[in-house]
């Protein structure tokens, strides 16, 4: 990751960009395999203990992690800019640099917690390669129909929420005469909501169970917003803010889940591949989303996304049946977990 | 649609445009004689015919050069002039800058002649000042594009207006002007001239459709209502945007606002059509009132990269026309919406069918 921060930093400092997108792209990959790393190892850690609030922490840690980069990197540009005097390609490539050492310092942690991972395995006697497992692609064909239930709900939530937020100022400030802050500010809003919520949802999450309910929540909580900016003139922070609320409690919820359908050894490639189809999910309905905003406008732009929020609606409302039907663990209370972990202890 | 009616000299541009209906005909009278003018009259017969003196027209004293005959048929009679264009910049301290104004009534037109569409029901009306000391207009020029409509229908490149057979578009289009100061922008003036009790408001309609209009929210409208009982006569319509671009596109917008509209005082340039159909009775037997409307933004540079402006506007007679959603959303809204709804309650009767049924099993347990 380090490596590619500063290849990125090169390519504009040397201003040349065609080596910044080669840097964008390796980054691209190391970022994804980071995240799809990340969550496998916080499953192997924390699965029948406090799952949901570590993932809560995850995202509020990376949400911080996002907002401080938006704040800061454009004063340290500025502090670059007067350093050396003058505007540039070099200027931009140093202030790039600068962020490199935050990956430096990232690459020290990862190196701590592969040997905090070791000593575990040692001191535990787990059984190797337990954490490490193989990631094959075959294992896609054994996903059940929950998985890819969760997946749809995963990808329609999320095409309805980041793509708005990256083309939302000009709604802001057009629909409802905001200045260019005020629009800036009312879209960071929801970065900004999920970085303290997420942890306390997390960990409400972990004491009341119930998880499929809770993603019902948050996805009927992002239609009520979604609609309500499309077809009112309220105080688009309302909105706003319960979107922001809505999605830490989604990210807090739904992801967890995954680990509850999903054989251990097929972790990795199921978060691998959530990660990835939700990618490739957001880069289309980007794309999609600026046609149609170009064409028609805003108000459609608003029924498209209420539509794939009202589909991600559809997929959690199967699963919730699903689940019911097959008789499965997505929806159990925390006490009825804990019960169940004893007594399989005891067996 | 005519062109110079009874007149074989195209040094002067006068375009008549009759819309007959069942009952009824409405004359639109586009001219770049003075200022470019406007003139707008409804007449309730099928029959009315525009009259018009063109050696008083072109003199000095042109009242009464043009008329509609028979005169008892008029219902209203209305006409908007276009008659200045203003530069300014905003300096830093909120100071605003003028530059010296272009008068459109001494500006030099083109014949629309060779701009005539009759099946398109178009026509162009180019000008560039008469004399032009800062050069501004030597690579460009200001023009009036003008379209008659048959049908009730929208227009297919932005802004989309919707527009009705009785009603007219005019396109404002500053093609290739140089600025004069870093930012500056440019201002129109716009004239109305209305009959003694009638009056002109604004009116600006915040919709949250801009389904047709991406991003544009914001729909204005000058409309000139009778005082007696408050019924709206005719109309100028205008998104609140213009665009940098001949073939625009969302991202060429360019912010438009209206400065405060207000009964002027002033009087029209001499030679107008105005005085050749209203008379010289400012104030006794009709009232001008005039609006501007700006153009750029904040921090708009559009106008700087393109050297393009388009503005449009539709006016007519009556209740201007309303957007509507499209059925498109409403039938999307509704299948989204309906979907889930659909899923909970037959979702829900097959979990309890289900559930039934396991506990009849069970009953012989019990």
């Amino acid at each position: 990751m380090f490596i590619w921060q500063v290849i990125f930093a090169l390519g504009a400092l040397l201003n040349t960009f065609w080596l910044m997108d080669l840097g964008r792209f390796v980054f691209g990959i190391g970022g994804e395999s980071l995240a799809v790393a990340q969550n496998t190892y916080a499953v192997s850690w924390f699965k029948g203990k406090e799952l949901n609030l570590v993932f809560g922490l995850q995202l509020s840690m990376a949400r911080i992690g996002s907002t401080v980069n938006m704040n800061i990197m454009g004063w340290i540009y500025s502090r670059v800019q007067d350093l050396l005097g003058y505007t540039g390609p070099s200027t931009l490539g140093l202030t790039l640099m600068i962020g490199g050492i935050t990956c430096l310092f990232s690459l020290t942690c990862a190196l701590i917690l592969a040997y905090l991972d070791k000593r575990a395995e040692k001191l535990l006697c787990k059984e190797q390669g337990k954490t490490g497992e193989v990631i094959k692609l075959t294992d896609v064909k054994d996903f059940s129909f929950s998985l890819w239930l969760i997946f749809v709900i995963c990808v329609c939530y999320y095409a309805a929420v980041f793509p708005f937020i990256g083309l939302g100022k000009v709604f802001f400030i057009e629909k409802f005469r905001f200045s260019s802050q005020e629009a800036s500010a009312i879209n960071s809003i929801v970065y900004i909501i999920s970085a303290p919520m997420s942890p306390v949802f997390g960990l409400l999450v972990d004491k009341l169970g119930k998880n499929i309910i809770w993603v019902l929540c948050a996805v009927i909580t992002t239609l009520a917003s979604h609609i309500m900016l499309a077809f009112t003139f309220w105080n688009p922070w309302i909105a706003m803010c319960l979107l922001g609320v809505a999605y830490s409690l989604l990210a807090c919820a739904l992801w967890p889940m995954v680990a509850f359908v999903v054989p251990e050894h097929q972790l990795g490639t199921a978060y691998g591949f959530m990660q990835s189809i939700q990618n490739l999910g957001l880069a289309i309905i980007a794309i999609a989303a600026g046609m149609i905003l170009d064409t028609r406008g805003y108000l459609f732009l608003e029924v498209f996304f209420s539509a794939c929020v009202c589909l991600s609606l559809i997929a959690v409302v199967m699963l919730y049946f699903v689940n019911h039907l097959t008789g499965g663990d997505l929806n159990w209370s925390a006490k009825k977990r804990e019960k169940l972990q004893k007594v399989a202890a005891t067996e | 649609m005519q062109y110079n009616p009874g007149w074989n000299n195209s040094s002067v541009n006068l375009l008549h445009v009759r819309a007959v209906g069942p009952s009824d005909t409405l004359h639109y009278i586009w001219s770049s004689i003075g200022a470019p003018t406007v003139l707008l009259v409804a007449t309730e017969s099928r029959s009315s015919t525009l009259g018009i003196n063109w050696t008083q027209l072109l003199s000095p004293t042109p009242a009464g050069a043009i008329w509609i005959d028979p005169p008892s048929s008029v219902v209203y009679s209305t006409a908007v002039v276009f008659t200045k264009v203003f530069e300014y910049s905003e300096a830093k301290t909120l100071e605003e800058l003028f530059y010296p104004m272009y008068d459109l009534s001494n500006f030099s037109w083109d014949s629309i002649n060779h701009t005539l569409n009759h099946t398109a029901l178009t026509a162009e009306f180019t000008g560039i000042p008469a004399t032009d000391p800062s050069g501004s207009f030597s690579n460009g020029s200001l023009a009036f594009r003008v379209t008659a409509y048959e049908a009730s229908g929208r227009d297919g490149p932005l802004p989309s207006l919707l527009h009705t057979a009785n009603s007219s578009k005019v396109e404002f289009v500053l093609a290739g002007v140089a600025l004069r100061g870093n930012s500056s922008k440019f201002v129109l003036e716009v004239a109305t001239v209305e009959e003694i009790g009638v009056v002109q408001k604004l009116r600006s309609a915040r919709s949250i459709d801009d389904e047709y209009t991406p991003t544009i929210f914001e729909m204005l409208s000058l409309v000139a209502e009778s005082q007696s009982d408050s019924s709206t006569l005719s109309f100028l319509q205008w998104k609140a945007t213009a665009y940098g671009s001949q073939t625009p596109r969302r991202e060429d917008s360019i912010q438009c606002r209206s400065h405060g509209l207000q009964a002027a005082n002033w009087t029209l340039p001499v030679s107008s059509i105005v005085h050749a159909y209203f008379g010289e009775g400012v104030g006794s037997t009709y009232t001008i009132s005039a609006i501007n409307i700006s153009f750029g933004g904040e921090d708009g540079k559009v106008y700087q990269e393109k050297h393009y402006l388009s503005w449009s506007a539709l006016l007519g007679f009556g209740q201007p026309p309303k957007d509507t959603f499209s059925p498109l959303v409403i039938s999307i809204t509704a299948v989204a919406l309906g979907t889930p709804m659909v899923m909970l309650l037959v979702g829900s009767s097959v979990v309890l069918f289900a559930q039934r049924k396991r506990y009849s099993e069970y009953e012989p347990i019990n």
